[in-house]
């Protein structure tokens, strides 16, 4: 029976081993997992430092799994290196795991930050688990923390450090937070909800050192307006790289990730990559990207699984999209949300500032290709899978930004007018 | 196994499906005592208009794979498999929205809820009335419909009606629009047209 190895118990390991199972009971499956807990939910980090969940909410599978799975799992340890020619992956334990399906789901790492002081403690990076646990630990002596970054870590780090009372201040290079995710309106009312309960957000402004105590500690932080911030903690979220160190030189092609086929196969032939670690094509933006979020993972884990259980399945790509509830206000973007200053582009928009909602359509063609919701949100979805199965959308696209835009405002119906049989 | 069945073109946006569903998941489960009840009971079938301001009851399809349940980020949706029927538990519930973000029918709505932990918000939509079905009743927003926009029946005997009655408008259609072929071949059709007419396909 084939033997299939999977670098990582993410979402898309965890999906693709799933898929694998239910379609070859006998085959062998093997995890090379860094992280020693369960498959657990790597969003919701975000939630327990909120505190609107606990750690021991995180755990997606029994604590069985993997006997029930019947897969072996080799966690706490890492992926070092793969040997092209024996077709083994070897571990930091020493282990030489032999594979004939192989797939590389090992995710993202944060980008560090790279300034002087950099290493000191209390300077985290929110990505596992792990990460949240310590900076839960070092909450108690802190009173104010820097966030660096205006993205989504960023403003989930934020609100989860200002709902456990902390003064939070939030340093963004850019010109308006939430830069690649939504559009500068949308961003301001963001903002104003954060500021309103105590955040402060400095735009165009970037760390250019952190000093730390005679403790090693962070205690204040230099910035490129030469002003200086004093803090005792500061959590960087500056976007994530994809984890390939171990893949060695020119034997698979990476771009801005792993390259892979329509059927989420690297260059190199049976080796498959999923999730935030893959590069494939973004249908909205109808170019190679990478989208590394949670439900694109487990839809590529799923058919990169089926893949390489021997089912031929195709990925039609990948659409970029993202929830976020912050205090009051519900953010929902997909899509190609700020497109690029040209008449192929037509943009829709409308706004109740008293009731702060925000509707933004993307179109291209006859195609919707973004869309950022902030407020009444519960129909995001129907947007989302009309920019991601690409139904043509060619007239009445003003009803799309109603107030009561639903599903039947897209679906015209043949009126029964006599009885028929 | 049956299943509740959505004729849109019946619908004449009446609404009645909505506090019936409201009510069938209230602590009550009477209309009146509903009203009063905190917090208050909300339908999980919702009634769009469509261009023409025509009805549309629109609820959960529970999908088969349902992309709520894959978009789930705590692991709250399952499907209940013998019952053919997408749940979310309150419990595991973290309010996250993503199910919003997967639902092609937007269909998904998140408020308190008097079977989730008092004063939480979470995802609520359809169940398909697991709780009446459970006592022999028929799922609250079919038992109001006047119309029969809504049924509850076996999905296969519906698809067959449906199959036929396109059927025999297409043969009525292109029977129309054909010369005959030959004398003895209209002879033939003319007994099975006599068949057709003396047994029309069920409604």
């Amino acid at each position: 029976m084939l033997r299939h190895v999977i670098i990582g118990n993410g979402i898309a390991g965890v999906s693709a081993a799933e898929a694998i199972r239910s379609l070859a009971p006998d085959a062998a499956i093997t995890f090379i997992a860094r992280e020693q807990q369960l498959p657990y939910s790597r969003p919701m980090i975000s939630q327990v430092l909120a505190a609107t969940a606990d750690f021991s909410q995180l755990p997606l599978r029994p604590s069985d799994y993997y006997e029930q799975l019947r897969a072996e799992a080799l966690t706490g340890q890492e992926a070092v290196a793969i040997d092209w020619e024996a077709r083994t992956v070897e571990t930091d334990r020493g282990a030489k795991v032999p594979f004939e399906r192989l797939l590389i789901a090992s995710g993202a790492d944060p980008r560090r930050l790279k300034v002087d002081g950099a290493n000191s403690r209390g300077v985290f990076t929110m990505r596992k688990a792990e990460d949240v646990h310590q900076i839960l630990g070092a909450i108690k002596g802190a009173r104010h923390a820097l966030v660096l970054g205006g993205g989504l870590v960023g403003f989930k780090a934020a609100y989860g450090l200002l709902r456990r009372g902390l003064a939070v201040t939030m340093l963004i290079r850019s010109n308006h937070p939430l830069a690649m995710q939504v559009d500068a309106e949308a961003g301001a009312i963001i903002q104003g909800e954060l500021e309103r309960h105590g955040l402060t957000v400095q735009v165009g402004v970037e760390v250019t050192a952190i000093e730390s105590d005679r403790l090693g500690r962070v205690a204040r932080a230099q910035l490129s307006t030469g002003q200086a911030l004093d803090c005792q903690m500061v959590v960087v979220g500056k976007g994530v790289w994809p984890s390939v160190k171990f893949l060695g030189q020119d034997r698979v092609r990476v771009d801005a990730g792993i390259v892979v086929d329509d059927h989420l196969q690297t260059s190199a032939e049976g080796v498959y990559a999923a999730g935030d670690v893959a590069e494939h094509f973004d249908s909205a933006r109808g170019e190679r990207w990478v989208n590394a979020i949670w439900p694109v993972a487990v839809e590529m884990g799923r058919i990169a699984g089926m893949n390489m259980a021997g089912r031929s399945v195709v990925y039609r790509g990948s659409l970029s999209r993202n929830v976020i509830r912050i205090f009051d206000i519900d953010v929902l973007t997909a899509g190609l949300v700020n497109p690029p200053a040209s008449p192929e582009y037509e943009v829709l928009a409308a706004r109740d500032l008293r009731r702060r909602t925000y509707r933004k359509l993307v179109f291209r063609e006859d195609f919707l290709v973004g869309a950022a919701l902030v407020g009444h949100m519960e129909q995001g979805g129907v947007l989302m899978n009309a920019i991601a199965g690409r139904i043509p959308v060619d007239k009445d696209r003003e009803r799309l930004l109603e107030p009561g835009f639903n599903y039947a405002s897209l679906a015209p119906m043949r009126r029964v007018v006599k009885s028929e049989w | 196994m049956k299943t509740v069945l959505v004729h849109p073109e019946r619908c004449v946006g009446c609404m009645q499906c909505m506090p019936a569903c409201a009510t069938a998941h209230s602590r009550a489960k009477t209309l009146f005592l509903a009203t009063i009840e905190e917090p208050r009971p909300q339908p999980r079938i919702h009634l769009g208009a469509g261009p023409a301001g025509e009805g549309f009851p629109n609820r959960c399809r529970h999908c088969d794979p349902a992309p709520c349940m894959l978009a789930c980020l705590a692991g709250a949706i399952r499907r209940d498999t013998s019952a053919n029927t997408v749940l979310i538990d309150p419990d595991l519930c973290i309010n996250c929205a993503s199910c919003a973000m997967a639902c092609p029918f937007g269909v998904i709505r998140y408020h308190q809820d008097f079977a989730a932990p008092p004063g939480k918000v979470v995802a609520v939509k359809c169940d398909n009335c697991l709780e009446r079905q459970d006592q022999g009743l028929v799922p609250a927003c079919v038992e109001t419909c006047a119309v029969g926009a809504l049924t509850f029946e076996e999905p296969t005997a519906a698809f067959r009606r449906e199959t036929e009655r396109v059927t025999a408008r297409l043969l009525i259609a292109m029977e129309a629009a054909m010369r005959p072929a030959s004398v003895g071949f209209e002879l033939l059709l003319q007994g099975k047209r006599a068949a057709v007419a003396m047994n029309p396909p069920r409604a």
